[in-house]
C-alpha cells in the first residue's frame, strides 16, 4: 500500500519536470488526475489481492475512465463510461493532440488535445512505475521510466532543467526507493543501526523491525547523491543536447510565452546608421566578387504604423544541419539563377543577434549549432546561439530576371499570403490615391513596381535624411505628401505599403548592404545597415527592391537591380540605361564584371579599412595541453594552500609571547599568542602529512613524549618538541603563559628529526598532496552529514512526541 | 583563590614538603612510588584514599607511614565483622557524677584516621563513614561534631572476591577520591624489603616530617591552583563519557567531577605547576573514576574491569583547545 502511494507520488513529482513544455496549468492538473487514478486502481487492486499481472489491466481501465470523465463526458454513458462515441472523441482529441505539438514550440499551448496527451502519457508511465515498484517489487527499475519522463524536457528544450523541479523530481524516485527498502527490511529481524550520533531514544519494542537506522543512512546517501547530482553539473561545462522529439523550436526560457527575444529591427537601424564612427559588422567574399544585400529581418505585418514581424517558426527539420533548405517560395521554372557561395565572418563584437544576416534566397548553410530556416521568409535564426564571431558559408540561388521576363509573368492571383496584402482600412485615401496615381500607367504588377521605384528615387523629388523622426500613421502620409524626407526606412515601408495598395504582395526586409571592398573581402560595417522592400512576382517569387537614394547623398552602398530599372526605350529589353549593366540573365554562376555601378567605385574611394578580428581557433594538441596543465594546477591547489598557510604560520613564528595577560580563558590565550597557535597547527598537519597523526586524546606532552620515544629524537630534537608541548601547554591551560621565546628552531629541529623517519615517498607526498588541506575538506563534508543527522533526529523526536501524546 | 602572586613561593614549600613525606614514606614502603605520590595527592586534595589488594602486600604499612610522617593525630580502626557504628562515631555515656549525658569521640576524631580490612564490616558499620567523610562531622544523638581539618580516611580492603567481605556500599565507594592498588613489589624492592625488615619494623624509626599546620599550608596552596575552562570541560567529558559508555551500568557522579578536579589540582601542584593541565586528569582518570563505576553486563561478560573501560575513554575522549585552528 505504501510503494503504491510511493511511485504515484513519484510519478507526480517527474511529471513536474514537464512544467516549462506548457503554458497554463491545465495540464497540471490533468496529470495528477491521471497518477491519482492510477494509485487508486493499484491501491485497490492490491487490497483486493489481485494477481500482480492484473494490475497494470484494472490501471489501464481506471486510467481510461478517467480520461473519458474528464475529456469526452459529453458523449460517455453516465460520464464516465466509455462509449463509441466517448472513444472517438478520445481518438480525435489525441490527433489534435498530436498535430499541435508537432506544430506549435515549446511551450505549447495547453488545449484540450495536449492536456490529454499529457495526462494519458503521465497516467501510462504511472502504470509502469506502480508495476515495477509495487507489484514486481523492483523500485530501482521504476527509475527507468520515470527517467523517460523527465528526460523528454530536457531532449526538446535548451535550456537546462530547473534545479529546483529536478529536487522535487529526485525527492520522488528517492522516497519511493526509501518505501521500498521499508517494506523489504520491515519483514526481517532487527536492523543494524548505522546513525552516526546516538542521541536518539532507542526504539521501543514493536512488532515490525526498527528500519529507522537503515532509513536514515538510505535517505543520507539520497541527499549525498541529489547534492552532488545538482552541485556538480554546475562546475562542469555544459554539453550540447541533441533533440530527439520533435516539438518545434523556439523555446524561451527567460522570455515570456513562446517569443523569441526579437529586438526592435526597427529602432536597432536607426541607432546603427546614427552611430558616430562606423563598425565593422561583418566582412565576406563570395564566387563572383559582387556585392549583395544580407537580409536579416524580414516584416510582414504592417498595422498603419509601422511593419513588424511574425514569430518566425523553426521546425527541426529545417535545421541548417540538416540539408537544404526549404525552397524559396515562389520560384518558378523558367527563371535564369545566379549560384554563388558566399563566406560570412560576423564580427565578435555583434551582441544579441541571432538572426543570420544573408543573401536572398539561401539554399544551403553550413555553420555551426542550432540554426533554423522559417519556411515563410527564409530567415535563418537560432533559439541557443548567437551569430557573433561565427564564420558561415551559404549558397544562394539568385533569380536573375530579366525585366521582359516579369513583364510577361501570368497576372494571376498570386500564391503568397494574404497577410502581404493588408494593409489597414483605415489608411489614408489620399495614399491610394497616390499609389494608384503613380501606377495608373503601369500595364502589370512588374511596371507598377518599377513605376513606384522611380516615383521615389527620380519623379518623386524625395531626399535622403536621417533626421526624420518618427513612422506612425502621420509619418507615412507627412512621408509621402508633404516633407518627402527620409532615411531607407521611410523609403521601404512607403513602397511596400503602397505596392500593397496596387496589389502587390510586399514585405519589408531589414539587413545590410553590399558593403565596400577592402582588399579581397567585403566589408560591411554599421553604416551599411539597411531597409529596402521586397515585392512578390508569381513565378519569380521575392525580389528586392531599392526606392532609397543611392550615392554620396542616400545610403552609401545602395545598388539599385537592373530589373528595376525603367526601361530607356520600352520596347528594347536589352538596352539597359545605367551604365555597365548588362544582363545578369545570361549568366548562370559567376560575372565579375556584371551589375557593376559606378557609385560604388566612389565609395571604395572614400573607403576607412577597418580590420576583421583574426582568427584565433585553436589546435587541438594546444586544447589537449592546456587542459592537462590545468588539471595539473587544480591537482596542486591543495599543496599551494598548505605552502601558504605553512608561510604564514612561519611567520608567525617569529613572534615573542612577552607580557602576561590578566585571567582569561585559555581559547582568548591562544588567540593572543598566535606564535604558539601556528608552531602547534604546524606541527598537528606536519604530523598529519607524514601519517602520523595525534590522537585528538593526546595531550601536547603525551605528543612529546610519544615522539621522542618513537622516533628516538637526540637530544636537541627532544629538547625542542618539548619546549614546543610546554609552550602550547602554558598557552592553553596556565593562568598566564609567561615569557615565551620563538618557536621557529624548535619546529624546524623536530621536522628534520621527523622527515628522516619517513620514507622519501611519504615526504614526496607530504609536499604535492598534502592529506592535511584535504582533511579540512572532509571534516567539512562530516559536518554536513552531522547537520543531516540533526535535522532527521528534530523530525524523529517530534513523531516520537506526537505518539507519546 | 585569592592566591595569586605567592604561589610560586607558596609551591616550592609544597614541593619541598611534599618530598619530605614522600622520602619518609618511601623509607617504608620500597618501590611504589606510584601509590604514595597518589596516596599524598589525595591527602592534598582533601579526600580519602582506598588501599585495595591482597593480603600482604603493605597496604597498612603505607597507610601507617602517611599517618605517621605526618605529626598529627592519628587513630586506626580494624574492621571486623562485628563492629558497630558506634565504635567509629563515639557514644554518649551517662556520666554519674554530672548526671549528664556526655560525649565519647570514636576513632574518627583524628586527623587522619586509617580503616583496616573495611570491607570485613557490615555495610551498616560502613555507612557510618559515610557522613564523616563528605561532610567533616559526625553526628550523635542529634548532636554534631565537627572533625579537625585536615581530615583524611585511608582505608585498606580486600579485593571483595576473598572470603568473609562485603562489597563497599556504592555510596561510599563514591565518597573515597581515589583508588590504588598496590601490587606485587619488584624483586630488587622485595630484596631490599627483606634485609630492612629482616630486624626490626621501619615504622618505628620514622619520624614525623611535617606538621598539621603546614600540611593545612599545603592544601590552601593546592587550592590556588588554576584550572582553565578548557580543562574543567575536558573532566565533564571524561566524566560524561562514562555516563554514556556502553559497557558502564553506573556511571561516575557530579561528586566525581568535583574530586576528579581537586584531585587534579593537588597532582599539578606536586608536579611544581600552578595550573592543571589534561596530563593531570589523564593521569589520575583511573584511580579516581574506576572505583565508582559500575560495568554493564556486556562488559562483565567480556571481563572487561571499569578500569579498562576508564582507560578506552580516555584514549577517545578528545582533549580540549588542542585542535589545529
Amino acid at each position: 500500500m505504501r510503494l503504491s502511494i510511493a511511485a504515484g507520488v513519484a510519478t507526480f513529482s517527474s511529471a513536474i519536470l514537464l512544467y516549462p513544455l506548457f503554458e497554463g496549468g491545465a495540464w497540471f492538473w490533468g496529470a495528477l488526475g491521471a497518477v491519482v487514478a492510477v494509485m487508486v486502481a493499484s491501491l485497490l487492486s492490491g487490497r483486493l489481492s489481485l494477481p500482480a499481472w492484473a494490475a497494470p489491466p484494472a490501471s489501464l481501465i481506471a486510467l481510461w475512465i478517467y480520461l473519458t470523465a474528464s475529456f469526452s463526458a459529453e458523449e460517455a454513458w453516465a460520464l464516465i463510461v466509455p462509449t463509441k462515441e466517448s472513444v472517438l472523441e478520445l481518438a480525435r482529441l489525441l490527433a489534435t493532440g498530436w498535430t499541435d505539438i508537432q506544430r506549435f514550440a515549446a511551450p505549447v499551448p495547453a488545449n484540450e488535445g495536449i492536456a490529454l496527451l499529457t495526462a494519458g502519457g503521465v497516467g501510462l508511465i504511472a502504470i509502469i512505475v506502480d508495476l515495477f515498484a509495487a507489484r514486481l517489487r523492483r523500485a530501482a527499475l521504476a527509475g527507468l521510466p520515470l527517467l523517460a519522463l523527465a528526460t523528454v524536457p530536457a531532449t526538446i528544450l535548451t535550456e537546462p532543467i530547473n534545479w529546483f523541479a529536478f529536487i522535487v523530481a529526485a525527492f520522488g524516485f528517492t522516497s519511493l526507493l526509501i518505501a521500498d527498502g521499508r517494506e523489504r527490511v520491515g519483514q526481517w529481524g532487527r536492523a543494524v543501526l548505522v546513525r552516526r550520533t546516538r542521541s536518539v531514544a532507542p526504539s521501543t519494542a514493536k512488532a515490525a523491525a526498527d528500519t529507522r537506522g537503515l532509513r536514515l543512512s538510505g535517505k543520507r546517501i539520497g541527499f549525498a547523491a541529489i547534492a552532488l547530482a545538482v552541485l556538480v553539473p554546475a562546475a562542469l561545462p555544459a554539453m550540447e543536447p541533441v533533440s530527439f522529439f520533435t516539438f518545434g523550436v523556439g523555446g524561451s526560457g527567460s522570455g515570456t510565452g513562446n517569443s523569441i527575444s526579437i529586438p526592435n529591427p526597427i529602432a536597432n537601424l536607426k541607432g546603427q546608421l546614427e552611430l558616430p564612427e562606423r563598425r565593422i559588422v561583418l566582412s565576406y567574399t563570395n564566387d563572383d566578387d559582387k556585392p549583395r544585400y544580407l537580409r536579416i529581418y524580414s516584416l510582414d505585418t504592417f498595422d498603419g504604423e509601422q511593419f513588424g514581424m511574425t514569430q518566425p517558426k523553426g521546425a527541426p527539420d529545417n535545421r541548417t544541419d540538416n540539408g537544404p533548405l526549404p525552397p524559396p517560395p515562389g520560384l518558378g521554372q523558367g527563371v535564369k539563377l545566379t549560384n554563388v557561395v558566399t563566406d560570412v565572418q560576423i564580427s565578435e563584437e555583434i551582441a544579441k543577434l541571432s538572426f543570420l544576416p544573408l543573401p536572398y534566397p539561401p539554399r544551403q548553410i553550413q555553420i555551426a549549432g542550432d540554426w533554423r530556416a522559417d519556411v515563410g521568409t527564409l530567415m535563418v535564426f537560432s533559439t541557443r546561439d548567437e551569430a557573433a564571431g561565427l564564420e558561415y558559408q551559404v549558397a544562394t540561388s539568385e533569380p536573375a530576371p530579366t525585366g521582359q521576363l516579369l513583364r510577361e509573368l501570368p497576372q494571376t492571383r498570386s500564391a503568397a499570403d494574404l497577410r502581404y496584402l493588408s494593409v489597414p482600412e483605415d489608411l489614408s485615401p489620399q495614399i491610394r490615391d497616390l499609389a494608384l496615381r503613380v501606377t495608373a500607367d503601369a500595364a502589370n504588377h512588374y511596371e507598377a513596381a518599377v513605376k513606384l521605384q522611380e516615383f521615389f528615387t527620380r519623379t518623386g523629388d524625395f531626399t535622403y535624411s536621417l533626421k526624420t523622426q518618427g513612422h506612425g500613421n502621420s509619418a507615412l502620409r507627412d512621408f509621402l505628401l508633404r516633407h518627402r524626407a527620409g532615411y531607407c526606412e521611410q523609403f521601404a515601408a512607403s513602397m511596400a505599403v503602397l505596392a500593397r495598395i496596387v496589389g502587390i504582395p510586399a514585405r519589408v526586409a531589414i539587413g545590410y548592404t553590399g558593403g565596400t571592398k577592402v582588399g579581397d573581402r567585403w566589408m560591411v560595417g554599421t553604416n551599411d545597415s539597411h531597409s529596402w522592400p521586397e515585392l512578390y512576382f508569381e513565378g519569380v517569387g521575392w525580389l528586392p527592391f531599392e526606392p532609397t537614394p543611392t550615392g554620396s547623398l542616400g545610403q552609401g552602398s545602395a545598388r539599385v537591380p537592373d530589373y528595376s530599372l525603367p526601361p530607356s526605350t520600352p520596347t528594347d529589353e536589352s538596352a539597359v540605361p545605367t551604365p555597365g549593366a548588362t544582363s545578369a540573365g545570361e549568366e548562370e554562376t559567376g560575372d565579375p564584371q556584371a551589375r557593376q555601378n559606378p557609385r560604388e567605385l566612389d565609395r571604395e574611394a572614400t573607403l576607412a579599412t577597418g580590420g576583421l578580428p583574426p582568427d584565433d581557433s585553436m589546435p587541438l594538441a594546444a586544447k589537449l595541453g592546456i587542459g592537462a596543465g590545468a588539471l595539473l594546477i587544480l591537482l596542486l591547489v591543495p599543496a599551494l594552500i598548505r605552502l601558504v598557510t605553512r608561510n604564514r604560520r612561519i611567520r608567525a613564528l617569529g613572534w615573542k609571547v612577552a607580557e602576561p595577560s590578566d585571567e582569561v580563558t585559555a581559547r582568548v590565550m591562544a588567540g593572543r599568542h598566535p606564535s604558539v597557535a601556528a608552531a602547534w597547527a604546524e606541527l598537528d598537519d606536519l604530523l598529519y602529512d607524514y601519517g602520523m597523526a595525534r590522537e585528538t586524546s593526546e595531550t601536547p606532552r603525551a605528543l612529546a613524549r610519544r615522539l621522542t620515544e618513537q622516533y628516538k629524537f637526540d637530544a636537541t630534537s627532544a629538547a625542542s618538541i618539548a619546549a614546543i608541548a610546554a609552550a602550547v601547554e602554558r598557552v592553553l591551560y596556565a593562568r598566564e603563559p609567561g615569557e615565551i621565546g620563538p618557536l621557529r628552531q624548535d619546529l624546524r629541529n623536530v621536522r628534520q628529526a621527523l622527515a628522516v623517519t619517513v620514507p622519501r615517498g611519504r615526504r614526496v607526498r607530504a609536499v604535492l598532496l598534502p592529506p592535511s588541506t584535504l582533511r579540512r575538506l572532509r571534516r567539512l563534508g562530516e559536518g554536513l552529514l552531522d547537520g543531516f543527522d540533526r535535522l532527521e533526529n528534530i523530525r524523529l523526536r517530534r513523531t516520537a512526541a506526537q505518539r507519546g501524546s | 583563590m585569592a592566591v595569586t602572586h605567592d604561589v610560586p613561593q607558596q609551591l616550592d614549600e609544597l614541593v619541598s614538603t611534599a618530598h619530605r613525606i614522600r622520602q619518609a614514606i618511601e623509607s617504608v614502603v620500597e618501590g611504589k612510588s606510584d601509590a604514595v605520590r597518589l596516596t599524598l595527592t589525595v591527602l592534598l586534595a582533601e579526600g580519602h584514599l582506598l588501599i585495595e589488594d591482597v593480603p600482604g602486600v603493605g597496604k597498612t604499612m603505607l597507610a601507617k607511614a602517611l599517618a605517621r610522617s605526618i605529626d598529627c593525630p592519628v587513630r586506626r580502626v580494624q574492621f571486623t565483622p562485628d563492629l558497630l557504628p558506634s565504635d567509629i562515631t563515639g557514644v554518649s555515656a551517662y556520666n554519674q557524677q554530672t548526671r549528664e549525658f556526655e560525649f565519647k569521640p570514636g576513632p574518627v576524631f583524628a586527623n587522619i584516621v586509617v580503616g583496616d580490612e573495611i570491607n570485613r564490616a557490615s555495610p551498616k558499620t560502613q555507612s557510618a563513614l559515610l557522613e564523616c567523610m563528605e561532610e567533616h562531622q559526625v553526628t550523635v544523638d542529634g548532636v554534631t561534631y565537627r572533625l579537625d581539618a585536615p581530615f583524611m580516611v585511608i582505608a585498606t580492603q580486600n579485593p571483595i572476591e576473598m572470603e568473609g567481605t562485603y562489597p563497599l556500599p556504592e555510596a561510599q565507594r563514591d565518597r573515597f577520591t581515589a583508588r590504588v592498588a598496590m601490587g606485587y613489589p619488584e624483586p630488587a624492592a622485595e630484596l631490599e624489603m627483606l634485609d630492612v625488615h629482616g630486624g626490626t619494623s621501619p615504622l618505628d624509626k620514622l619520624e614525623p616530617v611535617a606538621t598539621t599546620a603546614e600540611v593545612r599550608a599545603l592544601i590552601e596552596a593546592v587550592r590556588g591552583v588554576y584550572v582553565s575552562q578548557a580543562v574543567k570541560k575536558y573532566a565533564i567529558d571524561l566524566v560524561v563519557a562514562t555516563r554514556h559508555s556502553p559497557d558502564l551500568r553506573l556511571g561516575a557522579s557530579p561528586r566525581s567531577t568535583l574530586q576528579l578536579v581537586r584531585a587534579a589540582r593537588a597532582h599539578a601542584a606536586l608536579s611544581g605547576r600552578d595550573y592543571v593541565i589534561p596530563d593531570d586528569l589523564q593521569d589520575l582518570a583511573v584511580p579516581v573514576l574506576a572505583h565508582r563505576l559500575l560495568p554493564s553486563v556486556e562488559a562483565q561478560g567480556q571481563r572487561r574491569l571499569p578500569e579498562q573501560v576508564v582507560t578506552d575513554l580516555v584514549r577517545r575522549v578528545p582533549v580540549p583547545e588542542t585542535r589545529a585552528s
